[in-house]
């Protein structure tokens, strides 16, 4: 007798169904892919998130004055797939969960993350070289940190004074 | 008279769907936006109908291939003044994925103008209904003004 008695008191219980959304905050799971967030001191300009961007939204472009990069981020062309933050080797690109990016149409272009990126100096010849952030001499460069932070040029002077150094010092033991 | 109907149009603005040439996925969040209690767009006083004549907002998913461009310039020249042009997903805008594809017209703004932009590969139903609040402010202002959309 009244089975809708259960389901109304359960509904009275319970309250609306509806998310309260746009009146009330909405619930985003801590795992959401939103818009992507980029920190230009993590970048080194290696370029991998521009290579695996499928829709192109990602963009490297070099300064006119040659001092450094400009990187830009098109949020009306980005899909939102993550690639570029699983292929940054340094997290500089990272998924944040930023959701609320409606806006009007003639803001269309103001969608968008634009860093200027400016290039490392190499530590002997001071000559532009890739970026060289803690990010990423906290990994690649702890071996030999002070070559790490040189140009290719200089890099090659050092590894073969470094040789040479070496045999001498064993021809003078052999003698 | 005018003036107090011009005050109560967009406190119920319809919506009307086009899809050109969208992947659906899009087309799926736009119905789950409207159709279902959980984010019911029609607290908001919206509407979906099914004729582009009876339309106040116009909610376009997809690429604008050039197989449905014609069509959907046709049904969009139905629509009447004021309406308001919501973009769902980054396609009309950029064209996302499908962008610099030898079929694809998109920018869509070359022969729609875009008002409200949603970007998402799809949006979240939310952020649909985001848009559509923005795009109701638009609309609002445009009935004050009584400017036409493409002029």
């Amino acid at each position: 007798m009244f089975p809708f008695l259960k389901i109304m008191v359960r509904n009275l219980i319970q309250g609306p169904a509806t998310d309260p959304y746009p009146f009330a905050p909405a619930h985003t799971p801590a795992k959401f892919r939103g818009c992507a967030v980029h920190d230009p001191e993590k970048c080194i300009l290696c370029g991998i998130c521009r290579h695996v961007c499928a829709p192109g939204a990602i963009q490297l472009r070099p300064s006119e004055d040659g001092s450094g990069m400009q990187f830009a981020l098109w949020h009306n062309s980005c899909v939102f797939c993550g690639m570029c933050a699983h292929y940054c080797p340094t997290g500089a690109l990272k998924m944040s969960t930023n959701w609320k990016l409606a806006h009007l149409g003639e803001e269309r272009f103001d969608n968008a993350i634009a860093n200027f990126i400016p290039f490392g100096q190499c530590a002997e010849c001071g000559k532009r070289i890739q970026p060289r952030p803690r990010a990423i001499t906290d990994r690649l460069g702890a071996d030999n940190p002070d070559r790490f932070l040189l140009c290719p040029e200089c890099k090659r002077t050092s590894v073969a004074r470094l040789a040479t150094e070496e045999r001498r010092s064993h021809t003078q033991e052999t003698v | 008279m005018l003036k107090f109907m011009s005050k109560l149009a967009p406190r119920s603005p319809w919506i009307y769907r086009i899809n050109a040439g969208s992947c659906n996925g899009c087309d799926v969040e736009m119905a789950t936006a409207a159709l279902i209690p959980r984010y019911d767009v029609e607290r908001l006083g919206c509407k979906y109908c099914g004729s582009p004549r009876h339309a106040d907002v116009v909610l376009i998913s997809g690429p604008l291939t050039m197989r449905v461009r014609d069509r959907v310039l046709r049904v969009y020249d139905e629509i009447p003044h004021p309406k308001v042009t919501v973009g769902i997903g980054v396609c009309p805008v950029s064209g996302g994925c499908f962008r610099e594809s030898y079929s694809v017209e998109a920018d869509i703004s070359r022969y729609i103008p875009l008002d409200v932009i949603v970007p998402g590969c799809p949006p979240r139903p939310q952020a649909i209904i985001d848009g559509i609040v923005k795009a109701v402010d638009v609309l609002r202002n445009r009935i004050e003004e009584g400017v036409c959309s493409r002029s």
